[in-house]
């Protein structure tokens, strides 16, 4: 089995007056990557016509392109929308369920979706209160549990997660920590340990840190584009040769 | 005079708000009768609207565009796992 090179970005954030930027500096991936996986915030204000740059912008590349949403891409009530015109331009889109590419008959599993908040342990909010307290905490409960689901069935020989949302606060360093409970949960973390994974990789986090291992020693990326300051990052998962 | 908490405060959310930057990453801070942004962003454009944005919410304060562009470069190095 050979090794895997995984490309990974998140928040770019396109729009009309990006159109055409983000193609240039990805021009070639396939020379230093089998795949790119983006991290959500594909959009800012997650319109239609901003999708449609991004369509434009991840189509027609030679190594497949897997995806999820950002909360940016949420903001317009267009997300199935963008959903659907990102599958139309050959683009995975992973909403909480999982996907297997086989790569020079490698299987790599990809589980995924949005994410969401609530915390870290000992420091989140419960699903307790409020009706807007508990609807808050069971939307992340549910991911989890779906993202739990989708690990379980995926029969593959590397397994990533892809969020929006940070799993750990490790890849928040240098946010403030009053906000942590916006920026990601626990939740997204424990329902990858407890199925198992390779790599879990996020964005949203534009002030944090790219480097952070779950509490079961998964390792995590932050690759918000103003952390990475790179089109893309490329992780290579070793394969029996190495 | 307003607070300069409440001033900041209603600064960040216009800046999160409004449809014209919907930036929830710019750092504001107001000291007496100046404001100071800061943060990065991808394009000029955008830089120059959060600047107009702020100074809508903020009238009469001056504004100190201290934001970065992202200087966005092809690939970054790779790191085996």
């Amino acid at each position: 089995m050979r090794e895997l090179r995984i490309a990974a970005v998140a928040d770019i954030h396109l729009g009309e007056d990006l159109r055409g930027h983000y193609r240039k500096k990805i021009e070639g991936i396939e020379r230093r990557a089998d795949v790119l996986l983006v991290g959500g915030d594909l959009t800012r204000h997650g319109t239609i016509a901003e999708g449609r740059v991004v369509a434009e912008e991840l189509s027609g590349l030679p190594i497949p392109v897997v995806a999820v949403l950002g909360n940016h891409d949420y903001h317009s009530d267009c997300n199935q929308e963008i959903i659907a015109l990102l599958r139309d331009a050959g683009i995975v889109v992973l909403d909480d369920e999982s996907t297997v590419l086989s790569i020079d008959g490698v299987r790599l599993g990809v589980a995924g979706g949005k994410g969401f908040g609530g915390g870290f342990a000992g420091k989140c909010a419960s699903e307790f209160g409020e009706p807007e307290t508990k609807a808050f905490v069971r939307h992340t409960k549910e991911i989890a549990e779906r993202w739990r689901r989708a690990l379980k069935g995926l029969d593959a020989d590397h397994r990533i997660v892809l969020s929006h949302y940070s799993p750990v606060k490790d890849t928040l360093m240098g946010e403030p920590p009053e906000i942590y409970p916006f920026l990601g949960s626990y939740m997204l973390a424990e329902a990858a340990d407890a199925e198992g994974a390779d790599l879990i990789i996020h964005g949203h986090a534009h002030a944090g840190t790219e480097k952070g291992v779950t509490p079961g020693g998964i390792r995590v990326r932050n690759v918000a584009l103003p952390v990475i300051k790179h089109a893309y990052t490329v992780y290579c998962l070793e394969g029996d040769d190495c | 005079m307003e607070t300069p908490h409440y001033v900041a405060a209603r600064v960040q959310r216009a800046l999160a708000e409004d449809d014209r930057t919907a930036e929830l990453g710019i750092r504001v801070d107001v000291r007496g009768e100046e404001i100071y942004l800061r943060g990065q962003v991808s394009c000029d454009e955008r830089r120059r609207q959060i600047e107009n944005v702020a100074r809508e919410a903020a009238p009469g304060l001056r504004v100190h565009n201290e934001i970065t562009l992202v200087e966005v470069q092809e690939a970054g190095e790779e790191e085996h796992l």
